[in-house]
């Protein structure tokens, strides 16, 4: 009868051995792009300016 | 200028804002390459011989030097090849000439081409500068300094604040989707989804190639000390694109907006 806790556990470590593998092969296989674009649209403001409800005057862009 | 101006003042009189739009047409005029009577168009002519240059053609050569080197080559005047082969020939409100790549190459790192001494400057034969953004990014500067302690100019999208603005908190200006209040800072926008055409091609030349900027961001918008600086800026991030745009912005800038690709 102590033949199926050993069962069980070699089972597990089985599959937890596999996914670490393949855990492991998708993550080289899928390398960061270090070109990869930022998303969204990232706005950083200092402590210098100050962002506001108001109505702008004007903009940036040009026309 | 080819662009849309506006001047924001308090306490200045109606003669005193004629005389501002009469100070930004003269001297665009002049800075203008689009003209070949314009003081740039002669000394783009000069074929490697010194020149005699005005105070503020020989401040704009010198400005553009000082962004080469803040932007480690990436702010480069010395596109103008480039431009004329992308189709960029005339004003864009004539549309775009056709284009022809199969001859661009990378610009000439400006120092090597382009000396300036007092009074004089030398441009080296064969090479054309545009000094486009530039031009905004300074006069915008040298006109808020003329205009007094509370004024907002805006010369093509390049801005520079000065003074609490019209309710004492500062200048609301729109940054991408944002408004934020601008005193005593100036901001630009580098962008090529407006002033593109064909097939990627735009106006922003990335001179380490030639060919129109493809850093995989598309816009960057500039909060920075001044006008000038903010152009470099935006300029710099834009062409650099997204692995050096954070770091380099963070060093260089007040607030930085990145739209990727």
């Amino acid at each position: 009868m102590q033949l199926r806790p050993l069962l069980l556990k070699a089972g597990a470590t089985a599959i937890t051995l596999g996914a670490t593998l393949l855990s492991a092969l998708y993550v080289t296989a899928h390398v960061k792009n270090p070109s990869a674009p930022l998303r969204p649209s990232v706005l950083n403001i200092s402590a210098s300016v100050q962002p506001s409800n108001v109505q702008p005057v004007t903009s940036t862009y040009a026309s | 200028m080819g662009t849309s101006c506006s001047l924001f003042a308090a306490g200045l009189s109606t003669i005193e804002l004629l005389k501002a739009e009469f100070w930004v047409r003269a001297l665009a005029a002049r800075l203008t390459r689009f003209d070949e009577r314009s003081e740039l168009a002669r000394f783009n002519r000069s074929a490697g011989a010194w020149v005699p240059v005005s105070a503020e053609l020989e401040a704009l050569l010198r400005e553009s030097l000082r962004a080469h080197e803040v932007s480690g080559g990436l702010v480069n005047v010395a596109v103008l090849p480039s431009m004329l082969a992308v189709g960029y020939t005339r004003p864009l409100s004539h549309g775009p000439t056709a284009a022809a790549l199969e001859a661009v190459h990378p610009a000439p790192l400006l120092p090597s081409v382009l000396e300036v001494e007092l009074g004089r400057a030398l441009l080296a034969s064969g090479v054309g500068i545009d000094l486009g953004g530039i031009a905004k990014g300074w006069m915008a500067d040298r006109l808020s300094e003329r205009l007094g302690a509370n004024v907002l100019v805006n010369l093509g999208g390049d801005l520079r604040a000065r003074g609490d603005g019209p309710a004492g908190a500062g200048w609301p200006v729109s940054l991408g989707d944002a408004t934020i209040l601008l005193s005593g800072h100036g901001a630009a926008t580098s962008s090529v989804l407006r002033r593109r055409w064909g097939d990627g091609l735009h106006h922003l030349i990335d001179p380490r190639t030639g060919r129109p900027a493809s850093s995989g961001l598309v816009e960057v918008s500039v909060v920075a000390a001044a006008a000038v600086d903010a152009e470099i800026v935006a300029k710099t991030a834009l062409i650099g694109g997204p692995e050096l745009a954070p770091t380099f912005c963070a060093a260089h800038a007040d607030a930085w907006r990145l739209v990727p690709a």
